[in-house]
């Protein structure tokens, strides 16, 4: 586990210098010194990160009508020249570019840079990913044997815990909260995220030896952010092998059994509408490029459904059942390569 | 619930996308953004539908393919051409 400075920062630092990362396979250019290692420097960038004043901000959004979001955890607003802007009273603003190329990023309050990074590289960034084409979804990953499982469901059924009891059992993360896709020839790829994961402080000191280093992500919660090192995170795109959809919490009483049910493609694209990480940019080109894209996965990536009693100590034998359906399908596709070149 | 006379042909409403995915369908409508999912039997429906002149002919060709009364099969297609139709999802019109 990685320490954490738990730094606050001025809006001036990183002053004119930018550092360049790789982030969901996006190139980012960054003025705001991240606590990720930098990249070589590239000479074109998918996305970029600068820092501005509150002055900017008031001056931008000054017709803005804001809205809440869905899940009301923050405010937003589509201006008419088709930025967007996002807004956490006291923590954070940030403007996303119409085309997705540029974020601007303010303080509101004091706030720490894990705190921004939570903010800024899922839902900030999810803006300027959707306007670029992409269609991120709110999702855990985590790798197996080369592979990557996802765990899929509404904030609050488990994702984090669960992926943090399959860190525990020396699998890596790939990604936390958001996922990108990327289609590949063989299906689709899951894209590496932040080295960091978002956990109760009951489940890091259950799964990942304790909260030393974490930073808490906000005043309203007590979820804690922390970074992970190399050997707890997974640095490259990896194939999706399987989709875990967790059924609401209190679904499973806590005396049931863990339940596992396949999903058929219609199912799993249901699936993936709901667990679209942003719902807020509509609009006919949006929705069909994501109803073409979600069929496509939902046809190639198989799918479950799980619900188990949300009880810490259930958590291993959820891994474990989850390891041994990811096994099985690895010998049923197996069986049919076999029986298909027969 | 919309009248439906059998002797109507049924189209898909301009806006809506559908697209099968392993025998079943997911039909999106860009209007409202709203989506719709249709089982096998609904899906294979759907299809005989818009291959038919009229609804009646549709009728009759999954009347050979379902081992159902015609008193049933014509509630369950009145009933999915009902929801269909509630849900602007297709029209239906008069054959040419």
């Amino acid at each position: 586990m990685t320490e954490s400075t738990g730094a606050h920062l001025s809006l001036t630092c990183g002053g004119g210098k930018f550092h360049c990362y790789r982030i969901y396979g996006i190139r980012l250019s960054s003025q705001i010194q991240l606590p990720f290692a930098d990249c070589e420097s590239m000479q074109t960038v998918d996305v970029s990160l600068l820092a501005e004043s509150p002055d900017f901000f008031r001056e931008a959004t000054r017709h803005a009508v804001m809205t809440p979001s869905p899940t009301r955890w923050y405010k937003y607003a589509q201006l008419g020249n088709g930025q967007s802007y996002l807004r956490w009273d006291d923590l954070f603003e940030f403007l996303v570019d119409a085309d997705g190329r540029r974020i601007w990023c303010g303080w509101l309050g004091a706030a720490s840079l894990e705190s921004l990074q939570v903010y800024l590289l899922g839902h900030a960034l999810s803006f300027a990913l959707v306007k670029q084409g992409y269609e991120p979804l709110h999702a855990t990953s985590v790798v197996i044997d080369g592979n990557a499982i996802a765990f899929m469901g509404s904030s609050g059924f488990g994702k984090s815990s669960l992926a943090a009891a399959f860190l525990a059992d020396g699998h890596r993360l790939l990604t936390d909260d958001m996922l990108l896709l990327r289609r590949t020839d063989g299906g689709y790829e899951g894209q590496p995220g932040p080295r960091r994961i978002k956990l109760f402080p009951k489940i890091a000191r259950r799964f990942l030896a304790g909260t030393a280093g974490a930073v808490p992500m906000n005043n309203e919660t007590e979820k804690l952010v922390l970074q992970l090192s190399g050997d707890h995170s997974y640095s490259d795109g990896v194939p999706l092998r399987a989709l875990y959809v967790l059924g609401p919490p209190r679904e499973v009483r806590r005396k049931q059994s863990i339940q596992l049910i396949s999903l058929t493609a219609r199912e799993t694209f249901i699936a993936l509408i709901r667990g679209a990480f942003n719902h807020v940019i509509a609009g006919s080109e949006r929705l069909t490029r994501q109803y073409t894209e979600y069929l496509n996965v939902a046809s190639q990536v198989p799918a479950r459904r799980i619900g188990y009693p949300r009880v810490l100590s259930m958590l291993p034998a959820v891994k474990e059942a989850i390891l041994s359906d990811v096994a099985e399908l690895a010998r049923t596709e197996q069986h049919d390569r076999t029986y298909a070149a027969g | 619930m919309s009248q439906i006379l059998f002797s109507n042909r049924a189209r898909t409403a301009p806006e809506v996308m559908i697209q099968e995915v392993g025998g079943e369908s997911v039909l999106l409508d860009l209007k409202t953004e709203r989506y719709l999912g249709l089982n096998e039997v609904g899906t294979r429906m759907w299809q005989v539908l818009l291959e038919s002149d009229s609804i009646q002919a549709a009728y009759e060709t999954l009347l050979t393919e379902y081992d159902v009364t015609p008193q049933q099969l014509e509630e369950d297609l009145r009933e999915l051409l009902g929801r269909l139709l509630d849900n602007a999802l297709i029209t239906t019109e008069p054959r040419d």
